[in-house]
């Protein structure tokens, strides 16, 4: 599998309170990872842990405090053009995650994917637009029919459908899905995971799909990469990381997912997120793991490969001890 | 189950949206709903957005505000009839002895108000206790829900979604009630905090014998967590049975569907379908089984005759081919785990 992007070190800060004040808030602190051709990875972590910074980084919303994106090889911050700008803006479009806020209501729904055809693909006539706006609609599952819809007429599932139907009317390599799925209703979710499988499957774009549920996680995504505090606690293939979790804190993550087949598992963590303003040195899940050791508050753990491909930054589980620190 | 064990009695309640177009154009949000709360009881709903669980709720509580309007039945708490009370005798129920916790506590609570002016504003709107009385118990009820009281200073946006909405329980039980109404209290929390928060609970619940309402869209969350389930589908129960039960052998096909519809993190990695279709319009009920559009199982009486809740099986379900048991278990087959 060859790779499409890789992220080097990657690190957003955000200066926060007044004028004067010199705190900043860590939210992406030294991340890198890779996304490769044809695959979903999953970007787990819970809420303000980063996941959507290291989205808008890669969509070139932010620039990064430092760090540096490779797409295809290149570095994002050779982009200089409008022209080299959109490119890569189309080949790396974003789904959002609120259906009802991200389509104009006072447009018909054809009217953003007209507009992005024309923006990004002016070779095409209106008639040839017009088409490929119907082409994108049937393989996101709707009928050519709904191109004259407004957005009312959609239900939240339509919607994110339209989500998917934009960045695809682009020709994109790579979609930035954040949270797609968590605002739509159980019944509906499914079909919109299907289709993310479908589309990586049958037309070859990877997905960054930015998720705080593990289980949907599971079911469409290649490899998974946790996030905690602006970093990365483990990242591998899905199922090795899953069967064999090393960091503690997907450990954590995965004893409190609820599973009506399992077992109910005793956890004790309050789920207390930390804060990463002006952070010290030291692994930022020590307060909340049991197994922190003298090491965890003084050096910031870094990520090594434990197994094949399966990194983990945790200081315990580099000595090769076997890392228990909440049952599943 | 006794009458004395029973906290709450809701009977043929309906709750319609009153439209301007006249009363051909109301919508009915809860369609004929009946159930019981006992004494003690953690009752789970859940249902889809816009199955009318969050309008039952605010029914039960009588909080309905227009164009809302309870049309029918009658909601029994404690032996009383809440449906046609005054404002006044509502007072004097509500929060002492019924109180209900918010979806979002970023917006139920007051953003310009420590949390323990919050707490000493709820307290006096029912006595007049003194200040020591206050302090005592504002402090018990944050330690209830482990916060520390000192906490009681600060303001909303200086604690966490997951300290925020326990906040917001503590406020729940400042009188001890006998039952607490709860619409999604989790939702905005991630998994670990909501899976703390549950547990703590469920602890509460057990400790101090209050009932518990708990409206949710995850089934899964609360599995492990209510005593009965209800599911509900554009407005009318389609199922009711103990909890266990119906996740071992759910008997509606739209329950089978929504079990169905959650992928796991344990065992094989199975495709999954979902449920085909998408709810349906309160406006526009499809005729017959309001199910039938999405039902794989449908037959052609399901479009023409509208099921009642049958008990099968000791639950009560709203199905025409469980009620004449003519859905084969080759049939479920294909549904089943």
């Amino acid at each position: 599998m060859s790779e499409l992007l890789r992220a080097e070190r990657l690190t957003r800060y955000f200066k926060i309170g007044g004028l004067l004040s010199r705190r900043t808030l860590h939210a992406v602190d030294d991340v890198s990872f890779s996304i490769g051709e044809h695959e979903i990875v999953a970007l787990a972590g819970e809420s303000g842990s980063g996941k959507s910074t290291v989205a808008r980084v890669l969509a070139r919303v932010y620039q990064p405090t430092s760090g540096q994106v490779y797409f295809e090889g290149k570095p994002l911050s050779a982009i200089r053009s409008r022209r080299d700008g959109l490119r890569y803006a189309s080949l790396v479009p974003m789904v959002f995650q609120d259906p009802f806020a991200s389509i104009n209501p006072v447009f018909r729904v054809q009217h953003g994917v007209l507009r992005i055809l024309k923006l990004h693909r002016p070779e095409l006539s209106a008639k040839q637009r017009l088409d490929e706006a119907a082409r994108v609609f049937g393989v996101v599952g709707l009928g050519a029919d709904m191109l004259q819809r407004f957005p009312y007429e959609l239900s939240g599932g339509q919607r994110q459908r339209v989500g998917f139907a934009q960045a695809l009317a682009m020709r994109p390599k790579l979609i930035l899905a954040d949270e797609p799925v968590s605002m739509l209703d159980v019944s509906i979710r499914i079909g919109l995971l299907n289709l993310m499988a479908k589309l990586r499957d049958e037309e070859g774009v990877s997905i960054l799909y930015i998720t705080h549920d593990i289980a949907s996680a599971r079911y469409v995504a290649d490899r998974l990469i946790v996030m905690y505090a602006g970093q990365i606690a483990e990242s591998g293939p899905i199922e090795d990381v899953l069967t064999t979790a090393k960091h503690p804190y997907t450990q954590l993550l995965l004893s409190a997912v609820p599973d009506p087949m399992a077992p109910l598992s005793q956890v004790t963590d309050r789920g207390e997120p930390p804060k990463v303003i002006d952070p010290t040195p030291g692994c930022r899940f020590r307060w909340r793991c049991p197994l922190a050791i003298e090491q965890c508050s003084a050096v910031t753990p870094a990520l090594a490969e434990v197994q094949p491909n399966h990194e983990v930054a945790c200081h315990v589980a580099q000595t090769g001890a076997e890392v228990r620190a909440f049952a599943s | 189950m006794s009458e004395a064990h029973e906290i709450l009695e809701v009977s043929g309640l309906s709750v319609d949206y009153l439209l301007p177009q006249g009363p051909g154009a109301d919508v009915r949000a809860v369609d004929d709903v009946s159930f019981t709360v006992d004494r003690g009881e953690f009752l789970g709903i859940v249902g889809e957005s816009g199955c009318g669980k969050s309008t039952l709720l605010f029914a039960v509580a009588q909080l309905l505000a227009p164009p809302a309007e309870l049309t029918a039945g009658t909601v029994k708490f404690k032996g009383t009839n809440l449906v046609g009370l005054t404002d006044r005798q509502l007072s004097a129920i509500r929060w002492c002895d019924l109180s209900v916790v918010m979806q979002s506590a970023m917006n139920a609570l007051n953003p310009v108000k420590s949390i323990g002016a919050q707490f000493k504003d709820a307290l006096q709107a029912h006595g007049k206790p003194s200040k020591e009385e206050i302090a005592a118990r504002s402090a018990a009820v944050m330690q209830m829900v482990g916060i520390d009281p000192v906490h009681l200073k600060s303001y909303p946006h200086q604690l966490s979604g997951g300290m925020r909405q326990r906040a917001m329980i503590a406020m729940a039980m400042l009188f001890t009630p006998d039952l607490i109404i709860m619409d999604e209290p989790t939702s905005a929390l991630d998994v670990v905090a909501q899976r703390a928060l549950m547990v703590q609970i469920k602890e509460l619940q057990q400790t101090y014998g209050f009932a518990v309402i708990f409206v949710t869209h995850d089934m899964s969350l609360i599995s492990h967590f209510s005593d009965r389930l209800m599911v509900m589908y554009a407005g009318q129960i389609d199922e009711l049975g103990a909890t266990r039960t119906i996740f071992g052998r759910p008997l509606h096909p739209y329950t089978q569907g929504l079990l169905e519809a959650f992928p796991s993190i344990h065992g094989p990695r199975v495709p999954l379908k979902g449920i085909p279709g998408s709810p349906p319009d309160l406006a526009m009920i499809p005729a017959g089984c309001r199910f039938h559009p999405r039902c794989p199982h449908a037959v052609e009486r399901c479009t023409v005759t509208a099921p009642d809740l049958y008990p099968v099986d000791g639950d009560l379900v709203r199905c025409l081919r469980r009620q004449d048991g003519s859905l084969s278990s080759r049939e479920e087959g294909s549904l089943s785990r």
